[in-house]
């Protein structure tokens, strides 16, 4: 027993000791913790096999003597022994050679992570999950959904209570103002309000039946306040002369001819929403990109339930 | 051969950099190259877009705004489609920021319109309730500095290539061309037209009136650029 043996042995014995005292003290200790008692056994066997590796090999030096074949080549006087192929590293080396090339064919280039791939992956994953959850969602959900669209995409513009911020977008309180009306009929319009093209014609198009003449200031005037006025006041002559043959009597439009002036419906904000907006005020940008069909949906009737 | 490599530590040196060099320049080289050649329907800035950018950056605006969208579902739905690298080919230098106090802006010119940048810009909480930009109401009288917009088109077209009065596939398979003035009259010439368009959607007369006497506020040249960002 020499010298190193004895540090060998004293320091296992503090490092176990050590082990035990930090598991032992620690909660649970170690009667009550199945991963605590794990513990301290690991640590005995590693000192054991650590003790019989180093006993081993020293042995094995102190004692050996050169058996091998030396190679004929000399590098500065350092020879080498000429050693069979260790079998464990020979099946290593080929193995890694097969994984090797199905890794570089298909390995990484089928199943490489890639950003946009979670990206996409997660963007279906959202779709599927949004159209089972809200596929047959209607009535007061619909427009909670609607408002919540809205708060999110509109109200930077029309405000957070849709009435246009003073003006400086569309108060989608009403359907339609004085200033809009009058603006379509000075400039006519073309705003895919019906989901495709039909243009209105501006002033210089528009007759009115009853005078047999194109529509006049005045009556432009008087018909812009009856529109705006949802359908009541002076100028109801004007609007049946000049407006009702595409509008219909009561203003509720006409399928694939001219849009609702009465009240918002929700294909016609839909459409708004789709195709962007030039008017009175201003330029409306579409969204159509931004929103699902069903959010289109749900945003249209939270409008058309705004003027109710 | 390897005998000698081995006895000249040096050469050896030289060639383990040649061959790790030519490794390198394959695999990066054609990527790089590839990735930052323009995606289609991108197009050089106009000159009064390019003087908005240079408001857009005399302001600091990109300390606060970052103009790169990443491939997040939330960030898409927000913002637009991500961002990609081509879409930077003619950003000297590109904007993408690392902060983003205020909200993304790659694709602004999408959802918000002349008017709203307007009163935005002179007001920002008479649009966004709450909001903490500070208002910017001096763009509203300064001139844009036409001059450098065209002096950098010139350097641009000349050392990088931009294709400026040339045909630029866009999206829809159509090609738009983006001119660029001969002399700096005519530049001064193409700004004016471009402001005018602008300054026809505006509200505020004093704007209106300079832009009518041949003047271009910052303002307008900064809405051109946030427009021109799709």
């Amino acid at each position: 027993m020499n010298k190193l043996y004895l540090a060998g042995i004293i320091a296992a014995s503090l490092l176990l000791l050590g082990t035990y005292l930090s598991v032992g003290t620690s909660e649970g200790g170690l009667n009550g913790d199945i991963v605590n008692q794990l513990a301290v056994l690991g640590a005995v066997f590693i000192v054991l096999i650590a003790i019989f590796v180093v006993v081993k090999y020293v042995r094995q030096m102190q004692t050996d003597t050169a058996d091998g074949k030396l190679a004929d080549e000399s590098w500065d006087g350092i020879g080498e022994y000429k050693n069979e192929l260790p079998m464990g590293w020979a099946v290593a080396f080929f193995s890694l050679m097969v994984w090797g090339s199905w890794y570089m064919t298909l390995g990484y280039p089928v199943n490489a992570y890639s950003q946009i791939g979670e990206y996409n992956e997660d963007t279906v994953a959202h779709n599927e999950k949004f159209a089972t959850k809200y596929s047959d969602i209607s009535g007061d959900r619909l427009i909670e959904m609607g408002e919540s669209v809205f708060l999110a995409e509109c109200k930077v513009c029309h405000g957070i209570n849709a009435d246009g911020i003073d003006g400086k977008a569309a108060n989608l309180n009403k359907r339609i103002s004085v200033e809009s009306v009058k603006h379509q009929v000075l400039n006519g319009s073309n705003n895919f309000l019906l989901g495709s093209e039909m243009a209105m014609p501006d002033r210089n198009g528009l007759f009115n039946m009853n005078s047999g003449e194109l529509i006049s200031d005045a009556e432009i005037d008087a018909v812009s306040a009856y529109v705006a006025n949802g359908m009541s006041g002076a100028g109801a002559d004007v609007f049946a002369g000049a407006c009702a043959s595409c509008h219909g009597d009561d203003g509720k439009g006409m399928e694939f001819v001219a849009p609702n002036i009465v009240a918002f419906t929700p294909e016609l904000v839909a459409n708004v929403v789709t195709y962007g907006k030039k008017g009175a005020i201003g330029r409306m940008p579409n969204l159509g990109d931004r929103l699902n069909a069903k959010q289109k949906e749900a945003v249209g009737a939270y409008i058309t339930s705004l003027s109710k | 051969m390897f005998h000698w490599l081995e006895k000249h530590p040096f050469f050896f040196a030289v060639g383990v950099f040649l061959v790790i060099s030519f490794a390198g320049l394959i695999e990066v080289v054609p990527s790089f190259a590839d990735k930052s050649r323009p995606v289609i329907g991108t197009k050089p800035y106009s000159t009064l877009e390019l003087a908005g950018r240079h408001v857009y950056i005399k302001n600091s605006c990109n300390a606060c705004h970052s103009q790169l969208i990443r491939p997040f579902k939330s960030e898409t739905d927000r913002y637009g489609h991500y961002s990609l690298s081509g879409e930077y080919a003619y950003d000297r230098p590109f904007l993408w920021g690392s902060k983003r106090t205020g909200p993304d802006l790659h694709r602004v010119g999408n959802y918000r319109t002349t008017d709203w940048h307007e009163n935005h810009m002179l007001n920002p909480p008479s649009v966004v309730a709450g909001s903490i930009m500070p208002a910017y109401p001096w763009m509203f009288t300064n001139k844009a500095n036409v001059d450098t917009a065209y002096a950098e088109q010139l350097t641009i077209a000349q050392f990088f290539s931009v294709p400026y009065n040339k045909a630029v596939p866009m999206k829809d398979g159509s090609t738009k061309v983006v001119k660029m003035g001969s002399t700096l009259a005519d530049a001064h010439a193409l700004a004016l037209a471009e402001a005018k368009v602008i300054a026809a959607d505006m509200k505020n007369q004093d704007v209106k009136d300079a832009v009518a006497a041949g003047n271009i506020p910052e303002i307008v040249a900064l809405i051109a650029y946030l427009n021109s960002l799709k």
